[in-house]
């Protein structure tokens, strides 16, 4: 099973705080988002540990815009 | 005069300078990043050229860029506006060794000025005060606890060129000296490239009181009145007025002097601000310059009739003030609401589509509202959430609040929450109306309506 971590608000990543293959909490800032010169954090809403981190500093964000995958394990 | 101007910036303060160029027959290049290809205000320009990117790293600080366009439009000046690069000194060299005139102060100035030592230690050497604590650079964490010995605690240590409302943190407990002297020198090596930091005392309950002035190549310095912004929230002006409620005549010439004797020791020409504290004694600190036009520069417009963008242009051209200081009156009463783009309540950023959009009804004798949005604009999440400032104007401050209430409250924006609701709490309440508050006013009032709920 995977989640997908998606940008909450618009703007800039600021910072990217999860990395890969970290191991992920739930309520975990995983991100850090810039929206009008706002730093916003980007929380996890699921444990999992971090498959994959599709964005870097500076990118740009969309509300929706995908930023992380998490691998949450199997479903039990 | 110049005959072509680039305006380094965007937004509303691009429209403000596109205004009196247009006046001065001056034609005027405005360049935008991708997130402003479509904004209106572009078309007000005679000339617009693209310089990157949303990522304002890329675009409106990126200095090879701008430069760039000099050479494509053929521009003979650059208004830096506010923010972005205006108090760059870097880019102000820039411009200037591109064989381009730079609409603000002298960049060795510029330099100068940045150190907050350099402005403290001309300031006690003119004899305008200054909040008690070191002039020169704190050099070790020894001479650090010497200080506190001697001024006491609460104290605040403050990077040398810090900005913004970053590299300042206080002092509550002598306990904690090591970690904050740690922690402001490696904010500062990170962030500022200077590990330099002072200390100052702290002074409670202040208000914020700053003076507006221009100063041309001749050594001519005119005051233009106070303005009041204490009205703030971490930083942020949200209400500026002119005059002060706490500013008599006798204040104010006294504030006139200490400006004009750091203006003369500074060698600074063009317009800028020095601000200043006022303590709830009524003592006044000098705490720093501000070198470019402020975002709150139209209530000085309003009350003394004075275009400062256009006397800004003058100086940088080389012209002489044609005004002497007895020829500025200050006449009446001018509020500022700033709008921003955030909700009033969580203050949470709030960009968007604006779906709607109605101003209200103008009368340029009593409001002006500077903007660039329109119904349909974007505004950006990639930049600052100011999107209008409405000023009010009357004979009395009363008035004034009277006439801005009524403006804010016809102000229909739609698609987007404003800080409109938080402007008229504050219009509204006693303290403010009455004109007894300092610069903690807010957070009080944010506090009360959540004890209130």
């Amino acid at each position: 099973m995977e989640a997908t971590i998606n940008a909450h608000m618009p703007g800039l990543v600021a910072r990217v705080v999860a990395i890969e293959g970290e191991q992920i909490a739930k309520g975990q800032t995983v991100a850090v988002i810039n929206c009008m010169k706002n730093e916003l954090a980007v929380i996890s809403e699921y444990e999992g540990k971090v498959k994959q981190v599709l964005v870097k500093e500076w990118d740009e964000m969309d509300v929706g815009s995908p930023m992380i995958i998490l691998d949450l394990g199997e479903v039990k | 005069m110049f005959r072509k101007l680039l305006i380094a910036n965007r937004g509303e303060i691009a429209r403000r300078i596109i205004k009196t160029c247009r006046e001065l027959n001056i034609k005027t290049v405005a360049v935008y990043s991708d997130a402003d290809k479509n904004a209106f205000y572009l078309r007000e320009a005679d000339e617009t050229y693209n310089i990157g990117p949303a990522n304002p790293l890329k675009s409106y600080l990126n200095i090879e860029a701008i430069i760039n366009v000099f050479k494509k439009a053929g521009v003979d000046a650059v208004h830096p506006g506010y923010g972005f690069l205006s108090e760059n000194y870097s880019f102000a060299e820039a411009v200037v060794s591109s064989g381009v005139t730079w609409v603000g102060p002298p960049p060795d100035v510029m330099k100068a000025i940045e150190s907050k030592c350099y402005c403290r230690e001309i300031a006690s050497r003119v004899n305008v005060p200054i909040i008690p604590g070191t002039v020169t650079p704190v050099r070790s964490l020894n001479e650090l606890n010497k200080v506190i010995d001697e001024i006491g605690i609460p104290a605040f240590l403050k990077l040398d060129k810090g900005g913004g409302g970053k590299g300042i943190e206080v002092i509550r407990d002598t306990r904690q000296i090591r970690d904050v002297w740690e922690r402001v020198l490696r904010i500062g090596m990170v962030a500022f490239g200077s590990p330099d930091c002072y200390l100052e005392t702290q002074v409670v309950n202040p208000r914020h009181i700053e003076i507006q002035f221009l100063s041309d190549s001749s050594g001519k310095c005119i005051c233009l009145g106070e303005r009041e912004c204490s009205i703030q929230r971490r930083h942020q002006k949200i209400i500026e007025e002119s005059p002060s409620p706490v500013v008599g005549e006798k204040e104010r010439q006294n504030l006139y002097e200490y400006t004009r004797k750091l203006v003369v020791t500074m060698g600074y020409e063009g317009a800028g601000t020095m601000e200043f504290l006022r303590s709830e004694e009524g003592e006044f600190y000098f705490m720093e310059v501000n070198a470019r036009l402020q975002v709150e520069h139209p209530v000085t417009e309003f009350l003394t009739g004075i275009d400062l963008v256009k006397c800004q242009l003058e100086i940088a051209a080389g012209e002489k003030l044609p005004m002497n200081q007895e020829d500025i009156i200050l006449e009446g009463h001018a509020i500022e609401a700033r709008v921003y783009a955030e909700d009033p309540v969580s203050f949470s950023p709030s960009p968007g589509k604006i779906s709607r959009l109605q101003f209200p009804e103008m009368n340029s004798r009593y409001l002006r509202i500077d903007h660039a949005i329109g119904e349909g604009s974007l505004v950006s999440p990639y930049y600052d959430p100011l999107i209008a400032k409405v000023i009010a104007w009357d004979i009395t401050r009363l008035e004034a609040i009277r006439h801005l209430e009524e403006a804010l409250a016809a102000f229909q924006i739609d698609g987007i929450k404003t800080t409109i609701p938080l402007n008229l709490k504050i219009l509204a309440s006693k303290e403010y109306v009455e004109g007894d508050f300092n610069t903690s006013f807010l957070e009080e009032l944010l506090k009360e309506g959540c004890e209130k709920n």
